[in-house]
């Protein structure tokens, strides 16, 4: 039963997310698409914080590294947005390559801490280089061109269309950060974070499996700055600033750092959760922290992770239970 | 006879009485004024209002609020608007540019918006037009000071959906130059935040100031953080550079910190001519009282004491009794905001998009920052708001402006097409 239960959860993200591009109103499709940009932060985050243990503080240098990338390809270069994707997702991890290359040597607070330090040079180049970046302004204007492929060409102009190119990246991004828990790689990441000594025992090198982790979530952040980009046609220097890197450690602590699913439910609820309460209340910050607290405290390891550990679906102590069942 | 139920001569009798009750009714019940346009607008008029209700400017949102409010209330309590209800949700704009559009989005497609408004920050401002094109709701800017709003968004990407009340840059940066020209000093430098609005300011001063009086010269520019407050090292920089005269576009906590602080270094002193373009905030002028000096040039996007006509006096009066509070700059914008939009959806007799728009452009309307009329080009509002000089007055727990000095709109806002020669102060 268990075997079935991974492509079974995945049709039905699917169905009910084509569902929600054909039939939700405008503003559903927009929310869902923020959701979904969320998640591929936070997921892609996730293999840094719940597998490889590490705390970075600094990842929305290179979600504005996708997003400032994606817009500046767009004025300068080509309009194709694919093209502007793949070059924001390249900044984003020449960013962040160069950026872990002195973070990794470190842990813990130090780790967090130069993290949250590169973060904010980011911030202030970008608020600083006004000829490039627009300044604080940011830079405006960035539409979506059609998708043109051979001889086939898709208008993503309208949100409902643009939604379902966000509804693909966000399904590779679950396959592609699935399969990269399940790899060696993966493993030795969990290995890493469990006891760092013995996997140097081992005869792997520590430095180097840390970087692969912060880079590759690096590239995940430049995804989705750059569909972030496309969605509200323009770019922010706040991207950058260190409020925003610590969107993906609560959306990962709200859903479960050990999980797999859990940045995708944390994401869900972060996002709704915000709109809900601002409908009642313009002091929407205070309730806001105060049920987020309440869910970061009253559920040990995370929405998804209290949820299948109730559920007792997690007899199978080994990996592959946990990838499967969450 | 009594089958076919109505006479020949009934006939023509109901016939001739129709006809004399429509020719009547064209002429005596023929809906007039507001009456006439009544039935083309359907429920309530929904405007959707958002402004920085949280973190350290939280109180220009409140004093939006208070506008906002005064403004529905006394048209709820009239007629409405062209004979309906005028509703408004508020909603926390914070400063980032995705919650605005967040906020947008939801307004108009989830809450029903017909009509949006606020906005304090001009990245907001700039990235919500492509927006509101998309959207097509109209957005009406009451702070957000940014002349590419306009200039560029509206005139030139023809972003017909967006409009703005408040006074833009052109207030702060060619005016200031005006003012500045008749002032004996020859050396200028500044104080300012470290961001577009900051720049843009005193590039404008620079290049209109330049203009007009050849012999001037800008010898230093020292920028401050957002954020900032220790503006120690700032104010030395600008004393080691002794100017004649300072320009400084510090506004809000930040303006009330510079102020202090210059006060304790003694800045007022050594440099005589000072001018503050956002000096004259509610916020800035309660929150100095009587630490701001005197002499200083202040100016704002509407200050309470100008026009000195009946009207401004009875909103001002009105609004205090309400909140006990003078009225800021933003609720004078968003109180205003509610009767344009009354005033153009009543001349358009629909909230239909594309026809308020058509209503608003090049329309006049008489509001208690005196008149505004919406320049078609750029559909930003032209209306005079004065410099003036810092003095105590007896009636007032803050410094008022004493001596004033008008800059007409028309001689110092940029002018379509906003290139080339004679579309830039002087004219």
């Amino acid at each position: 039963m268990r075997r079935y239960a991974l492509p079974l959860i995945a049709c039905l993200i699917l169905a009910g997310l084509v569902l929600v591009g054909i039939l939700g109103s405008r503003f559903t499709v927009y929310i869902t698409m923020r959701v979904m940009i969320l998640a591929i932060f936070a997921l892609g985050y996730n293999l840094l914080l719940g597998r490889t243990g590490l705390l970075s503080f600094g990842h929305a240098a290179f979600f504005a590294g996708g997003s400032y990338g994606a817009a500046l390809f767009f004025i300068h270069v080509n309009r194709h947005p694919l093209l502007c994707i793949a070059a924001g997702i390249a900044l984003a991890i020449v960013l962040s390559v160069i950026i872990g290359f002195f973070c990794v040597r470190h842990t813990e607070i130090y780790f967090a801490m130069l993290t949250l330090a590169f973060g904010m040079m980011v911030f202030s180049l970008i608020w600083n280089m006004r000829e490039i970046t627009g300044g604080d302004d940011g830079l405006v204007g960035i539409a979506r061109a059609p998708i043109s492929l051979w001889l086939v060409s898709i208008s993503l102009a309208k949100p409902s269309h643009y939604y379902f190119l966000v509804m693909a990246f966000f399904m590779v991004s679950l396959a592609l950060v699935y399969v990269i828990r399940q790899s060696p790689l993966g493993l030795i990441l969990s290995g890493i974070r469990e006891n760092d000594k013995r996997i140097e025992f081992a005869g792997i090198s520590l430095k180097n499996y840390r970087l692969a982790a912060f880079v590759i979530s690096g590239g995940f952040a430049g995804l989705a700055g750059a569909l972030a980009t496309f969605l509200n046609s323009n770019t922010t220097p706040f991207s950058a600033h260190w409020t925003h890197s610590a969107e993906p450690v609560l959306v990962s602590l709200i859903g479960g750092l050990q999980t797999f699913m859990g940045p995708v439910v944390g994401s869900l609820i972060y996002v709704v959760l915000r709109e809900v309460i601002e409908r009642f209340t313009q002091n929407w910050m205070l309730w806001f922290g105060i049920i987020l607290l309440i869910i970061i405290m009253g559920f040990r390891g995370g929405v998804v992770g209290s949820m299948v550990s109730l559920l007792g679906l997690k007899n199978r102590p080994d990996e592959r239970s946990e990838g499967v069942s969450a | 006879m009594e089958t076919k139920g109505m006479t020949r001569r009934e006939f023509v009798k109901a016939g001739l009485l129709t006809a004399a009750a429509a020719s009547l009714g064209a002429g005596v019940f023929k809906p007039t004024g507001l009456w006439a346009a009544t039935p083309t607008i359907k429920g309530p008029v929904k405007l959707g209002y958002q402004a920085i209700m949280s973190g350290a400017l939280a109180g220009y949102g409140e004093f939006h609020k208070m506008g906002v409010q005064m403004a529905v209330d006394e048209i709820n309590a009239d007629k409405g608007i062209a004979g309906v209800k005028v509703e408004v949700d508020f909603r926390d704009s914070t400063l980032k540019a995705d919650e605005a559009i967040k906020n947008a989005r939801y307004f108009v497609d989830s809450w029903g918006a017909d009509f949006l408004g606020g906005i304090d920050s001009s990245g907001q401002a700039l990235a919500l037009a492509p927006v509101m094109a998309e959207l097509d709701r109209i957005l009406m800017v009451t702070h957000a000071a940014t002349e590419k709003l306009t200039e560029q968004q509206v005139f030139k990407n023809g972003i017909k959906q967006v409009f703005r009340i408040s006074t833009p840059t052109y207030q702060d940066g060619n005016a200031a130059a005006f003012i500045a020209k008749d002032i004996p000093a020859k050396t200028w430098a500044t104080i300012s935040p470290k961001y577009e609005y900051g720049y843009t300011c005193w590039e404008m001063f620079k290049q209109t100031l330049g203009k007009l009086k050849k012999d001037v010269s800008f010898t230093g520019e020292s920028w401050a953080p957002f954020g900032t407050t220790d503006f120690r090292p700032h104010i030395n920089t600008i004393m080691d550079a002794a100017p004649d005269g300072l320009y400084s576009t510090e506004w809000a906590g930040e303006l009330i910190t510079l102020v202090k602080q210059a006060n304790q270094a003694g800045l007022f002193q050594k440099i005589k001519h000072v001018m503050f373009p956002v000096g004259a905030a509610m916020d800035v002028l309660e929150g100095l009282g009587q630490e701001l000096p005197e002499n200083i040039w202040i100016s704002g996007r509407y200050f309470f004491l100008y026009p000195a006509d009946n009207r401004n006096r009875a909103w001002v009066a009105a609004f205090r009794s309400r909140w006990n509070h003078f009225p800021a700059y933003v609720s004078e914008t968003g109180y205003s905001t509610l009767f344009a939009l009354k005033k153009a959806i009543e001349a358009a007799g629909s909230k239909d998009t594309a026809k308020v728009v058509q209503a608003l452009e090049g329309m006049e309307i008489d509001t208690p920052a005196g008149r505004r009329v919406f320049r078609k080009e750029d559909h930003q509002a032209m209306y005079d708001v004065p410099w003036g000089l810092t003095k105590t007055d007896a009636a007032f727990p803050f410094k008022v402006m004493g001596k004033q000095v008008m800059v007409r709109a028309k001689e110092c806002f940029n002018r379509p097409p906003f290139e080339g020669a004679g579309t830039k102060p002087p004219f």
